[in-house]
């Protein structure tokens, strides 16, 4: 039996409501995820995605409808909303910019002090999200300021870990960063929910990415929500998701055109494991029909 | 919140208005601003309110925008028109309780106060609202080019106005971005006393000045690449250009500013 640890009812947000510049970024969205999930979260440029997940930390109050964290509202209480932020740890998109702090060290403390941990317990936190991340002790007095792009990302992304959040959301950790770059976040990410058993989501623009660690996806479109599903079910409607504006993996595209070209195969293959099995399965009918 | 502010905020629209020149526009707020000062007694006030109410009329900006605009010194106006009440002396007294008395002279110069100073916000709203903040600076910097004679640096003061109003809305969002990062990290900003407060601005202010730093030196950089290097010998792809309906509006407003002293010749001064 699956634990629901977020849920969301009919939400909708609307962006200047009452001025002529209305924009509903997201509407009526109804989602439960569960605990322990990696859920990945795609859509188009616009589609409301940043919007959406804003709301799971009360950074942004639906316009109306409710987000549920283990069951009760996190509005119910305004002045707990802190918790709430604990609880649900965002990372936002280009995140190094929350940086201020004057070593890498003090920075990645801010979050735990503001929980009002005593110095042992966050000092014990600091040192195990650091050494989690690939920082090591001689990054503690540096200036953030003076690190690389990748590095930044890092401190930032262990400026949220540190709080050892329930559901960890991550908006775009991968953008801007090379390919090497975006595998050892990748990797992180997969890390660190094997080892807390948090709930972790991540937005990103590549489905590639996606469906390399992803146990279920949720597709953003035009503000609402498309899709939210396993893996192999939202791939299995590929043709949609190319409506949509998204690309699929390249191996998934190579199925879908085995497909159109008259060859019996599944279209959810997204792995190339899948796509070995696929293909042998293949040759074998081919040769069952030759005889 | 911070959104609210609509200081150089365009109002895109194709009214006779949008299309003055920013000059005469610059001009014409000023003129404005000087006479709304000069009325003395209710007609003149009249008159101008009048003037004003038209060319709000004739932008066609929602009135809404302008509202929204004066809403932010409606206390400002209470609190000047409470002072004035207060120490104005002369005209007959109508109530006096403890040391104050009400006069109708102090109830005068409150409502004249308070009529100008909304004047104020909404002719100088009219001229953000319908002038883009390029065609703005390059009004100033034309129309203070004489200075040149006395060796102010016109066009860089015009190019720091241009980028200076360029930038406020986008350091609004950067704030609000930082804001909400840190707010995600357990930032407390409504709670604690005063030095808590300030001390808690700390995590914004740091990496807005920061950034703020670096986009100032990519605009730099950005500029000189393109070979900027001051006004000296600078061309404009778009030359502004006085039409007739500047110089009709000109002349209307000088033959207003007769007509606002007539009136307070021969119909008295109240205030
Ligand atoms: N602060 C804001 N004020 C007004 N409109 C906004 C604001 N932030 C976002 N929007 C609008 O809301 C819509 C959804 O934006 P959102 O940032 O959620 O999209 P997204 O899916 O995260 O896009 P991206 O993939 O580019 O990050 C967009 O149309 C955007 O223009
Ligand atoms: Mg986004």
């Amino acid at each position: 039996m699956s634990v629901t640890v977020l849920e969301t009812k009919d939400l909708t947000y609307i962006y200047s409501k009452g001025t002529n510049y209305e924009l509903a970024a997201i509407r009526d969205i109804n989602l439960s995820i569960e605990k322990g999930e990696l859920v990945g979260i795609i859509g188009h440029t616009g589609s409301g995605k940043s919007t959406l997940i804003q709301h799971f930390n009360g950074i942004l109050k639906a316009t109306s409808g409710t987000v549920l964290l283990d069951g009760t509202d996190i509005w119910q209480d305004k002045s707990k909303i802190r918790n709430v932020r604990f609880k649900v740890g965002v990372c936002f998109q280009y995140p190094e910019y929350q940086l201020f702090e004057e070593t890498v060290y003090k920075d990645i403390a801010f979050g735990p002090k503001n929980m009002g941990l005593d110095e042992k317990e966050i000092d014990r936190k600091v040192r195990q999200v650091c050494e989690f991340v690939g920082l090591d002790e001689s990054y503690f007095e540096k200036s953030p300021f003076d690190l690389s792009g990748g590095e930044k990302r890092r401190v930032a992304i262990a400026g949220i870990m540190a709080m050892e959040p329930e559901v960890l959301v991550l908006d775009e950790p991968c953008a801007g960063l090379d390919p090497k770059g975006r595998n050892v976040i990748l990797d992180l990410i997969c890390e660190y929910r094997k080892k807390t058993g948090s709930t972790v989501l991540v937005v990103s623009h590549s489905m590639e990415d996606i469906s390399k660690i992803a146990t279920k996806i949720l597709v953003m479109n035009d503000s609402k929500l498309a899709f939210y599903d396993t893996v192999e079910n939202v791939f299995a409607k590929s043709d949609e998701l190319i409506e949509m504006g998204l690309n699929i993996p390249e191996i998934t595209k190579l199925f879908l055109k085995l497909k159109k070209a008259g060859y019996d195969v599944r279209t959810d293959i997204y792995t190339l494991e899948q796509a070995e099995k696929e293909l042998l399965a293949l040759a074998g009918r081919g040769k069952k029909n030759a005889q | 919140m911070l959104s609210d502010i609509t200081i150089g905020q365009y109002y895109k629209a194709d009214s006779f208005v949008h299309r003055l020149d920013a000059r005469s526009k610059i001009i014409l707020t000023t003129l404005f601003l000087v006479i709304i000062f000069m009325c003395k007694n209710f007609l003149s006030l009249a008159l101008m309110f009048v003037l004003l109410v038209v060319s709000v009329l004739a932008c066609k900006v929602p009135v809404k925008m302008f509202l929204k605009s004066v809403k932010p010194i409606i206390p400002i106006v209470i609190f000047t028109a409470v002072i004035n009440v207060i120490y104005a002396t002369g005209g007959t007294e109508l109530v006096s309780f403890w040391k104050i008395s009400i006069t109708t002279k102090g109830l005068a110069t409150a409502f004249f106060m308070a009529v100008r100073i909304i004047c104020l916000i909404i002719s100088s709203s009219i001229l953000t609202y319908t002038t883009v903040p390029t065609a703005l600076t390059d009004g100033i910097e034309k129309l203070f080019s004489p200075l040149k004679v006395l060796h102010v640096d016109v066009h860089t003061l015009a190019m720091m106005m241009t980028l200076a109003l360029r930038f406020i809305p986008t350091l609004i969002e950067e704030i609000n971005r930082i804001t909400n990062a840190q707010k995600a990290r357990g930032a407390d900003f409504e709670s604690g006393k005063l030095l808590e407060r300030v001390k808690a601005m700390i995590p914004i202010l740091i990496p807005l000045f920061v950034s703020a730093f670096n986009r100032a030196y990519e605009l730099a950089f950005a500029m000189s690449c393109r070979c900027y290097r001051g006004g000296e010998g600078r061309t404009r792809m778009k030359q502004p250009k006085m039409r007739v309906g500047d110089y009709m509006m000109l002349l209307l407003f000088a033959v207003i500013i007769a007509g606002v002293i007539l009136l307070n010749h021969f119909f008295g001064k109240i205030v």
